[in-house]
């Protein structure tokens, strides 16, 4: 297995990116010595502790006595970023001393060196137990109960994290608030289920009636056999909790834990009077399922070893289960994991290839793209202003919503490449807003697929939601728009405007009289914004046809838009079909992104620098594969820090083993 | 790495506790109840407003005991002996190297010490909040020790380009450094959970198992912790506490019977014109109506300290960034985090001042309200301190010095209202608190970066 992997890191050593030199000869160079003099002579005038210009000290790497390397190492993500930029050209800026291709080389390949020497393919990282989010808790109800509860509107919110999702562990809570709602959520649940005939047998499928012959027999063995034999009833209780508690704990219910849900059951059945007590009791137990940290937080259990482990096969089964269905795994997945083969890469690539099939799999898709892409709140906050836009109506956002949705899953499961997120011919409509894009021929409230005759709408850039979700609330934001394309497709976010920018360009030329020109000119005119902005604006521009609620338009009123405009790295456009063909060129740059996302999303931990070598196996195998979705989704959930985990006190189990 | 990065938490969350120095307990005596003693409880509230405010309206002109209210306080005429306006507070901590324009300027607006810059991995708001403080300190004999009240689900995603999540503009309430508080954001549901049982025709809830079923959890999150290595066990032990919680509000039958015998006639009108008024709003207004929505939650907080449900709470008037659409108020067309980046333009600045307005008037109602409502020898606002602040001064320019800060209310005697005041330059925001934590019988040495109290607010 290790001969294996130490195989795939160097193969990948050998294919890295331009970015990363590509001989690495062990030799006596001190990189730091190479280093230290050219830092100080190209960076730190800038990139000191109180000015940080784009953010960033470089000197504070070089602060202190030695070190040196680890905290390099340490900021890995921001030196990776630090040489692509040395490498473009783009630092040193123009104006500040000329850097020479012989210093430039000497920086990129001292760097390169320190961070390569410290990435090995053995550390899998681990991830905190967490929480349910409220997505999941929602599908998981739907799945282990039958019924539809609204966690969203009933649960305090909770915020995202990492890559900026909401699965991510560290910004998920419980406190005496959420705790207090999940109570009330498990009574609410056990009450709606009980008060449905056909839910309640889903559940209880053998009913044990609480009748006189029963009652007759389980007196007659507590005579006979004493009070702590089995009962009749318990016998019925068991066959209820255990298959529920299993499913809802996503692994066998413990012997012992099967004494404890017994033992409150038989606390409210003995408790309880009348002819109903036996599905009063299983409403209490089950409850308690509900709100057992079992159910609640998805974890993984510690082995008392100190190098990396395999997780158990219902571990794996079940970050498989929330990764694709974002509930628990269903009755298929629970019996190979049980099998136990599940860590076989055979059979996760068989098992992922169901799941994508089942349509549970479009909530998948539904969570991460409209996370990803920022809109899966487009269907409550109305950014665009009412009055400006009264067409922006409920319905009419619930359908651009249902477009993404619609076509990233289409993507997903039939076309199978994700290059087609950028470019492609086609989109999901209904009639509703296929009016607003002014498309004939869509009829009906359902969603069809709908070719794009030399229309440039084609894309995730073509969609009423992202384009109304960059926009301010009365008018188009070349700025923003910009922005989201560099964050969210090709990875390369543009540093925040320093303190004292105070005023944004955009705003300032938003006179109702300036020109689409005057805006050009103005945003890029001041020394301060002018690097940003070259990134961010003309990208914005190439949008410009778009207007705030993701119309097509020519013109504003009289003055035509002028949507032509050059990328910092030379690509000249003109409008969206264009600026799409050259972002849809840009692969390394969206698999990245890509990859970084889809990582954060179903390991539910941030990318570190140390995970470099598993992010450039996935980008490979994007490029290799032609971006097939399925095979990345195979490749991820195959990968090494998707299978296994570290603990996080080592040393603890030491300790132990000493004594 | 990791092994550093997690006793570094740990030893911080023990720093968040060692902050607050003994008190001198000047709490209820066994047996009694806080309703038959001569001396009323003092509730503090933190009214938040985000992006803050348009700065040449706000400050008014004269300092001291004699001034002029600016148009934006102009809402505060009622109320104008009972407020301080305090200038040139600032909080040091919201300066440091990688902060932002927001988020590192509204999380740790309670907490007066930098955030942890970070998209989740390691969220940190520099220390516990003052309003955690005082509820850890002075919440035991109420039946929330607070309450922490929103008009905004917390922001969804990160902000890529400037490292934090954007929980960090969403929460000024932090239980311990590494824990914020859950907001409600509905004022049903925020009523409900205080109230509904105190409506005339409310039926008692049948609770009969719920300690049994606390304890089968309990048994299992005990079984868990046992299986979990350092950083897990310290995220369930949010669980425990929350759970623990929980039995203690159903445990404490004389806290609730104590909380119920103080529902009078008087209280319960109260309760049902507000009960009437929330299910009107939800069945024609919701989401509708920004100003209805906001002053039914400053009731419901209003209430809660009225009947001493509890005698702490926040207030989020919008998370930071928000750009909540002001289009409704007369004058203004556009939403409230764009039109704070005015660009110094007049017709820009107006619309930005208008929107300042509406938030003080929402304040202005609520000290109001609190005024209208007998409280002992006096009345609710008499034994309150009410602050309303912002992260920001300009928020064209993100600028966190001589942060908007007013309080309202008497203190219970301890605070003099009805004053301008003028500090000293970069005077620390947790002097304030300093001088609160005075008035609410709990001194502190120091909190966060203070220097000492602001002696002139005192009596």
């Amino acid at each position: 297995m290790k001969t294996q992997i130490y195989l795939t890191a160097f193969i990948i050593f050998a294919t890295l990116s331009n970015t990363i030199a590509l001989v690495l000869e062990e030799s006596d160079v001190d990189h730091i010595e190479v280093l230290m003099p050219l830092a100080e002579k190209h960076c730190f005038s800038c990139h000191h502790d109180t000015k940080r210009s784009g953010g960033l000290s470089v000197k504070s790497y070089f602060m202190g006595i030695n070190d040196f390397e680890k905290r390099i190492v340490r900021g890995g993500k921001v030196w990776q970023h630090i040489i692509q930029t040395v490498q473009s050209g783009e630092m040193p800026p123009a104006g500040e001393p000329h850097m020479t291709q012989k210093e430039r080389e000497a920086f990129i390949y001292s760097v390169n060196s320190i961070l390569l020497r410290s990435l090995s393919a053995n550390d899998p990282g681990r991830v905190v137990i967490r929480r349910l989010s409220h997505t999941e808790y929602e599908y998981t109800i739907l799945n282990l109960v039958g019924v539809s509860f609204d966690a969203k509107s009933r649960f305090p919110s909770d915020g995202s994290g990492g890559a900026g999702f909401d699965n991510f562990p560290n910004t998920l809570f419980v406190t005496p608030l959420k705790m207090e709602r999940y109570y009330d959520a498990a009574e609410e649940i056990m009450d709606l289920a009980y008060a449905n005939p056909e839910i309640w047998q889903g559940i209880v499928s053998k009913p044990y009636k609480d009748s006189l012959w029963n009652r007759f027999t389980n007196w007659l063995s507590n005579i006979f056999l004493g009070k702590n034999h089995t009962g009749k009833h318990e016998i019925a209780a068991e066959e209820v909790i255990v298959p529920f508690a299993s499913n809802a704990f996503r692994r066998f219910l413990k012997p012992e834990e099967k004494q404890t849900y017994l033992t409150l059951f038989k606390e409210v059945y003995d408790g309880t009077k009348g002819n109903d007590r036996f599905n009063v009791a299983i409403k209490e137990t089950l409850k308690a399922v509900l709100i057992s940290p079992n159910f609640l937080y998805r974890y993984e259990e510690e082995q008392p070893v100190d190098h990396a482990y395999a997780l158990s096969n219902f571990e794996l089964a079940s970050r498989l289960s929330f990764f694709l269905w974002s509930t628990f795994p269903d009755k298929e997945l629970f019996e190979v994991a049980y099998r136990g083969n599940l860590q076989d890469p055979v059979v996760i690539r068989n098992q992922v290839k169901r799941m994508l099939k089942d349509e549970k799999s479009k909530r998948f898709s539904e969570s991460f793209s409209t996370q990803w892409f920022g809109v899966n709140r487009f269907r409550e906050d109305v950014t665009a202003d009412p009055e400006r836009y009264p067409e922006m109506t409920a319905s009419l956002r619930e359908a651009m919503y249902n477009e993404l949705v619609e076509y990233f899953h289409h993507v997903l499961t039939d076309r199978k490449n994700f290059l087609d997120l950028i470019d492609s011919d086609y989109t999901f409509l209904n009639e509703e807003l296929a009016n607003h894009y002014e498309i004939e021929g869509v009829e009906g409230a359902g969603f069809q697929k709908v070719a794009l005759h030399n229309n440039p709408r084609g894309g995730i850039l073509g969609m009423g939601s992202v384009l109304t979700a960059t926009s301010l609330p009365i008018r188009t934001s070349p700025v923003l728009r910009g922005k989201w394309v560099l964050e969210e497709i090709l990875g390369t976010p543009a540093p925040p405007p320093p303190p004292d920018a105070g005023e944004l360009p955009e705003e300032a030329a938003a006179d109702k009289n300036a020109s689409i020109r005057d805006l050009l000119t103005f945003h890029r005119s001041k020394p301060a914004c002018i690097n940003c902005h070259q990134k961010m604006d003309p990208i914005g521009f190439g949008l410009e046809n778009f207007d705030a609620v993701g119309r097509w338009r020519d013109s504003y009123g009289l003055d035509p838009i002028v949507a032509w405009d050059t990328l910092p790295s030379g690509e000249v456009f003109n409008g969206p079909s264009e600026l799409k063909k050259i972002l849809a060129g840009k692969k390394d740059l969206f698999a990245r992104t890509l990859s970084e996302k889809a990582f954060t999303y179903a390991i539910g931990r941030n990318v570190e620098f140390k995970d470099e070598l598993y992010i450039q196996g996935l980008i490979k195998n994007l490029i290799e594969n032609d971006f097939n979705t399925e095979e990345f989704i195979i490749a991820l959930a195959t990968s090494y820090p998707f299978r296994y985990k570290v603990n996080d006190g080592a040393e603890k189990f030491k300790i132990l083993a000493k004594n | 790495m990791g092994n550093w990065h997690i006793s570094r938490r740990r030893m911080l969350k023990g720093l968040g506790a060692t902050i607050a120095l003994p008190f001198l307990q000047a709490m209820v005596p066994p047996g009694m109840s806080v309703y038959n003693m001569a001396k009323k409880p003092i509730r503090f509230a933190c009214l938040f407003m985000p992006n803050g405010v348009n700065k040449f309206h706000w400050t008014p002109e004269q300092y001291g005991r004699n001034f002029e209210l600016t148009s934006t306080l102009r809402p505060l005429s009622n109320v104008k002996n009972d407020i301080l306006i305090l200038n040139n507070l600032m909080n040091k901590g919201s300066i440091f190297p990688g902060a932002d324009g927001h988020y590192a300027k509204t999380a740790n607006l309670l907490t007066g010490l930098p955030i942890y810059q970070t998209v989740g991995d390691n969220l940190h708001s520099g220390g516990i909040s003052f309003d955690q403080l005082i509820a850890k300190h002075k919440g035991q004999d109420t039946l929330l020790d607070s309450v922490q009240y929103g008009m905004e689900r917390i922001n969804a995603g990160i902000d890529g380009a400037v490292g934090f999540t954007r929980l960090y503009g969403s929460t000024i309430s932090w239980k311990t450094p590494t824990q914020p508080c859950s907001r409600e954001i509905e004022p049903r549901m925020a009523f409900d959970r205080l109230f509904r049982s105190s409506l005339p025709d409310s039926k008692p809830k049948n609770d009969k198992w719920k300690k049994s079923v606390l304890d089968i959890v309990k048994e299992d999150a005990d079984a868990l912790q046992r299986k979990l290595g350092r950083a897990d066990q310290d995220k369930l032990e949010e669980y425990l506490e929350s759970i623990r919680s929980i039995e203690k509000r159903i445990d404490n039958e004389e806290k609730i019977k104590s909380f119920e015998k103080q529902i009078t006639p008087e209280i319960q009108k109260e309760l049902v014109g507000l009960n009437l008024r929330i299910d009107e709003f939800n069945e024609t207004f919701i989401g509708v109506d920004i100003t209805e929505k906001t002053r039914q939650m400053l009731d419901i907080m209003a209430l809660a300290f009225w009947t001493d449900a509890t005698r702490v709470g926040t207030f989020m008037f919008g998370n930071s960034v928000s750009n909540r659409n002001f289009s409704f108020l007369p004058g203004v067309q556009g939403s409230h985090h764009q039109l704070s980046h005015h660009q110094n333009l007049e017709d820009q600045m107006e619309q930005y001042r208008i929107i300042n307005e509406w938030h003080v008037n929402q304040y202005a109602y609520f000290l109001e309200k609190l005024k209208s409502l007998p409280d002992g020898d006096s009345n609710l606002l008499d034994n309150s301190m009410v602050m309303f602040c912002s992260g920001l001064r300009d928020g064209n320019a993100h600028s966190p010095y001589n942060l908007p800060i007013l309080v309202g209310g008497k203190g219970g005697g301890g605070l003099r209202p009805g004053q301008n005041l003028d500090f000293e330059k970069n005077t620390p925001l947790a002097n304030l608190y300093l001088s609160m934590a005075r008035v609410l019988d709990m001194p502190l040495e120091c909190f966060a970066d203070s220097t000492g109290e602001l002696c002139e607010i005192h009596v």
